[in-house]
């Protein structure tokens, strides 16, 4: 509900319900170069699994069929991921993610029979006929379909409730936004999920970056206005700035009068042993990572920013303002090779 | 040297084009351009289509009735250019296979002998359906065969990026086909066990120009070495789409990175559609170098 003071929502006995998705076994693999091991993975599904989190999303970065040398190649196939995850849920469903034109069909086939219960079709924010096949293959299969609008700070509040709309059309069950960029302020949020939430009749989907450090705030921001799945990752593991902090997320969204039924002792442990065991150290809000923010550019690409300026003596500062211009969306990391090409001729 | 225009006179190949997105647009209007072919017929499904009223404008035949009206001609076509999508074609294949029409198909459904004419030619040595793959194969397999020809690639992957405004419906529907289709023929041509295709649409505008990356392992691999392998591939490729260049080839240890992009010479596309004008491209090669053939033969029907 929006423009009901927290205290009072916080002791409303009709607190409202929110499924908590945690991407930190497949998101946060952009923060490690896709190099997530089998026993890392199998630690914290068992640990997420404990704390009660509904459902525990797995894979590569980029999904499913995503391990490539454009975005990086994984340490652990998706066989060998989906398969070492499932076996340590017992209570959490297990999510999936897929790109078109990245994975197929067949990798859905493939997760349906490694037990995946949730899985989610990604596609660029005004692209969502790329989704209309493999929606239609989940619906077919009996599967729950989602669709999730990427990059989503790049369309109006009513072109993102368009296409959601449209998703749903094709058999989504959910539909929802990712800020990519991590671009969004609590109010941009508001607008765009309260207006999805109108057009459509099915749970809407929040999942926020940290790039200017208002991940949970824009989740919260994101229930308000009738969001009932929120993503979150353990120490906000996740690209660049990182994601949505679950362990900050929860408490925060509980007291805010939504119900998780998440565990936060377990929860606050799996968030301990993600920092232990999938880190390096926690996500910081570094300069690359505003600056991606500001120019709207996909976290994901921060890496391959700072190897190729570094090689170049270019300021990566400026190659993600220009990929910014170029309007590069989640995917287009071939694009980063001939920014950099560019602007090290203009500066020498 | 694999690709040459050959201009018999008196002889043209009848042509019918099923398909009436941009794709099969482009294709009338090339046919319309070709000193070889002769547009007999275009099929499409919507009697309001765009695509016919522009061919009905050119002057040739139309039909809104799909595949029937093309089973139901007179006389056989020499070649049908098919810009349907993978399902359809199929069942085209099927219907037409005891017919002596050559069907060349622009839908990536992996049932014909494929063909890169930098690296095939355009002759047919088996069947009668010549698979163009798909755009990014024709983009990027030229270079991916050549690298794959002088240096000991390990691994081979393509990333095509083609704006959103000229990805039609089948395309979109057909991106599972599109990956599938790729890859094959990125293995069959280079030998490569491990190869890997992926597809951006991008909505940027103004619109993106189709580019394909293709990225390589090759240990040991020699920048000067690769540049000259890729420049010389490219100029071959410009032969039959002038529009095609590197805009970047990049080598890092034995990580290489080589980014085509086609500009479309093309009366009906947008500048940026160059992936549409490269498959077309190719498939007028092989239509006029069948009629060719025909010539030479004596065969196909006098104009």
């Amino acid at each position: 509900m929006t423009g009901v003071a927290h205290d009072a929502v916080a002791h409303d006995a009709v607190a409202r319900d929110v499924v908590v998705h945690d991407p930190t076994l497949r998101d946060g693999q952009h923060a490690v170069r896709h190099q997530l091991g089998v026993a890392a993975l199998r630690g914290y599904a068992e640990a997420a699994d404990a704390a009660g989190v509904p459902v525990v999303e797995v894979g590569h970065g980029n999904g499913l069929g995503a391990s490539s040398m454009q975005v990086g190649r994984a340490a652990v196939s998706d066989d060998l991921m989906l398969a070492t995850v499932r076996e340590a849920l017992r209570r959490s469903k297990m999510g999936v993610f897929m790109l078109p034109g990245w994975g197929t069909s067949a990798d859905l086939r493939k997760a349906i029979a490694h037990g995946a219960d949730v899985i989610r079709i990604g596609v660029h924010c005004t692209e969502p006929s790329l989704a209309e096949r493999h929606l239609g293959f989940l619906a077919e299969q009996g599967a729950d379909g989602h669709c999730v609008l990427m990059m989503s700070h790049m369309a109006t509040a009513a072109q993102l409730a368009e296409h959601a709309a449209t998703a749903v059309g094709y058999g989504a069950r959910a539909v929802g936004l990712m800020d990519s960029a991590g671009n969004f302020l609590p109010q941009d949020v508001s607008d765009r999920i309260g207006a999805i939430a109108a057009a459509v009749d099915v749970p809407v989907i929040f999942h926020g970056h940290n790039n200017l450090g208002m991940a949970v705030a824009n989740s919260v921001a994101a229930a308000q206005a009738g969001a009932t799945i929120i993503d979150g990752c353990a120490r906000g593991f996740g690209a660049g700035a990182g994601n949505t902090q679950l362990e900050v997320l929860v408490p925060v969204l509980e007291r805010t009068g939504f119900r998780t039924g998440i565990d936060l002792y377990g929860l606050l442990d799996a968030a301990d042993f993600a920092e232990r065991e999938l880190m390096p150290a926690p996500p910081v809000t570094d300069t690359v990572s505003i600056v991606s923010g500001l120019a709207g550019v996909f976290s994901g690409f921060k890496h391959q920013v700072l190897d190729a300026s570094r090689r170049s003596g270019v300021d990566p500062r400026d190659v993600f303002f220009e990929l910014g211009r170029r309007q590069a969306i989640a995917g287009q990391e071939d694009l980063i090779v001939d920014v950099v090409a560019e602007l090290g001729q203009v500066a020498s | 040297m694999t690709v040459t225009q050959s201009t018999p006179t008196g002889l043209r190949n009848r042509v019918a084009v099923i398909g009436t997105g941009a794709i099969g647009q482009d294709l009338v209007s090339k046919v319309h351009r070709s000193p070889v072919l002769d547009c007999a017929l275009v099929v499409g499904r919507n009697p309001d289509s765009a695509g016919l009223a522009h061919a009905a404008r050119l002057g040739y035949p139309t039909s809104a009735g799909g595949i029937d009206a093309v089973l139901a001609a007179d006389q056989p076509f020499d070649v049908l250019l098919d810009a349907t999508s993978a399902a359809a074609h199929v069942e085209h294949w099927r219907l037409l296979a005891d017919t002596p029409t050559l069907l060349v198909d622009l839908t990536p459904s992996k049932i014909g002998q494929m063909v890169v004419p930098t690296v095939t030619g355009t002759a047919r040595s088996t069947g009668r359906d010549v698979s163009l793959i798909s755009c990014g194969g024709q983009a990027s397999i030229p270079v991916a065969h050549a690298l794959a020809e002088r240096f000991a690639v390990r691994y081979l992957e393509v990333v095509s990026t083609v704006a959103s405004t000229i990805a039609g419906r089948a395309t979109r529907l057909n991106l599972d086909e599109y990956v599938a289709t790729t890859q094959h023929a990125l293995t069959t041509f280079t030998d490569v066990a491990e190869t890997k295709a992926i597809l951006n649409i991008s909505p940027a505008v103004p619109p993106a120009t189709f580019r394909t990356a293709v990225h390589a392992v090759i240990p040991g691999a020699d920048p000067d070495a690769i540049r000259s392998v890729v420049d010389s591939v490219a100029a071959r490729v410009r032969e039959f789409a002038p529009g095609y260049r590197v805009i970047a080839c990049a080598v890092t240890g034995e990580r290489v990175v080589v980014s085509v992009e086609v500009i479309a010479d093309s009366d009906v596309l947008p500048h940026y559609a160059g992936n549409l004008d490269i498959i077309n491209s190719a498939a007028i090669l092989v239509a006029e170098q069948h009629a060719a053939r025909l010539s030479a033969a004596g065969t196909g029907v006098r104009s």
